[in-house]
């Protein structure tokens, strides 16, 4: 049996050995978390762990054990979304939307972590969630609004 | 399958005595692709090691830094430590996969892939590194050129791991250097860290050279090197890499792209330390 805070639940798991934490996550509903790859390349499959980005694809669910998992689920509650999605609604940092959630963590981890954050900051942690079709520009702008007053511009 | 996360290195050697055929995962950023891209391999016993706090950390003495098998390549970047002794590392990490694979991958891991392309390898090399192994035989400790025998090969037993990184401080000045198709989340045509010092005459007072990428390891530029210690002239000397590097033609470039290009940085490099 693993046990750990899911979104500020304490979730235990009767769980095969070997699988992970992308298919756990997914089987339980929470489709924020997407597959890109097996390999971690395309940072659709970020989630946050201690407050750390990491690819849910890469991790056995075993390791998880007593650590705390972020997924964007936890961020909006049906249409109150938190200002940093909002800010990307606004900005239409927003194509396909399937790798948005990846990056709407990698900017919130980015926010906690650091004061003042530039944006080559930002680029730094964006630059893994490689699916892109929202482009180059707009989640970085998106980001820089959110980061400057907590609010989308 | 079976899964054990030991908390130290006693309950490890204890599943080495009773397990034959461990499978060891430390961040698992190259072994679970590995996995899943074999799904025949049989993986009876899984050892997560992450949960062994001995492995984790770097510590610093008046001679060398210790660095905990298991410490992550982010904690690596965040580190003064290594930022002030090892700006090849250093700039490696930043240059390091995403912060997502920077926040798993370990030290220790991206040695014992030992890939040609491997990120952290070329500073490490230039710095000297010695990796220290610890097994049901006991102890040893050896240098990183030598751990290292081929693509995806080392000398580590299967009931053997590494759990550290030693690294002698001193004076050099080191830099990194890594051609990727783009800026991140790419793996090196070529990459390579050099290691110097110039005397007060403009003259080398040391000066190490390793590659990647362009061999089936990391390799001393030691012809190259040599020449120009004995004070030869760059441009001329720089075709004596040639005779040092033996690259591949792969899905990322050719062998003589590889070849050109690993010539033309390493002179502009060379060049700019010498005006430095």
């Amino acid at each position: 049996m693993i046990q750990f805070q899911l979104n500020g639940k304490q979730v235990s798991a009767n769980v095969r050995p070997g699988t992970t934490l992308l298919d756990f996550l997914r089987d339980k509903g929470y489709f924020s978390v997407k597959y890109g790859s097996d390999k971690g390349e395309t940072g659709a499959d970020t989630i946050l762990v201690d407050g750390n980005m990491m690819n849910a694809s890469l991790m056995l669910i075993h390791t998880v054990s007593g650590k705390n998992i972020e997924t964007v689920e936890s961020f909006a509650h049906g249409q109150d979304v938190h200002p940093l999605q909002d800010s990307f609604i606004e900005e239409g940092a927003i194509q396909c939307g399937y790798c948005t959630p990846g990056m709407v963590l990698a900017i919130e981890s980015l926010a906690r972590e650091k004061d003042n954050p530039n944006e080559s900051d930002v680029k730094d942690v964006l630059a893994g969630v490689y699916c892109r079709c929202t482009g180059y520009v707009k989640p970085v702008k998106a980001a820089m609004n959110y980061l400057a007053t907590g609010e989308p511009k | 399958m079976k899964y054990f996360a030991p908390k130290s290195l006693e309950e490890l050697k204890d599943l080495f005595l009773s397990n034959h055929d461990l499978n060891i995962l430390a961040g698992g950023t190259d072994v679970l692709p590995r996995w899943q891209d074999n799904p025949s391999l049989k993986l009876d016993v899984l050892v997560d090691i992450k949960k062994i706090p001995e492995l984790i950390g770097i510590k610093e003495s008046e001679t060398d830094i210790k660095i905990g098998a298991l410490t992550t390549v982010q904690d690596l970047k965040k580190s003064d430590i290594i930022k002030k002794h090892f700006s090849s590392i250093y700039e490696a990490t930043c240059q390091f996969a995403g912060v997502q694979i920077r926040h798993r991958a370990t030290i220790a891991g991206n040695i014992c892939n030992a890939s040609p392309a491997g990120d952290l390898l070329p500073g490490l090399y230039v710095h000297n590194a010695v990796i220290q192994i610890s097994g049901l035989k006991g102890e040893r400790v050896v240098p990183i050129h030598q751990f290292i025998t081929g693509v995806g090969k080392t000398i580590l037993e299967s009931d053997e791991i590494v759990v550290g990184i030693v690294i002698p401080k001193s004076s050099i000045k080191s830099l990194f250097y890594k051609l990727g198709l783009r800026q991140s989340m790419a793996i090196s045509v070529v990459n390579f860290a050099i290691a110097y010092e110039i005397d007060e005459n403009n003259n080398w007072k040391s000066l190490q050279i390793a590659a990647g990428s362009v061999a089936p390891t990391v390799i001393y530029l030691k012809t190259f090197t040599d020449a120009l210690f004995s004070g030869s002239d760059v441009d001329e000397s720089i075709q004596l890499v040639d005779d040092e590097i033996s690259p591949i033609d792969d899905i990322r470039a050719t062998a003589s792209y590889r070849s050109k290009v690993i010539k033309n940085v390493l002179m502009h490099i060379i060049k700019e330390i010498y005006v430095r």
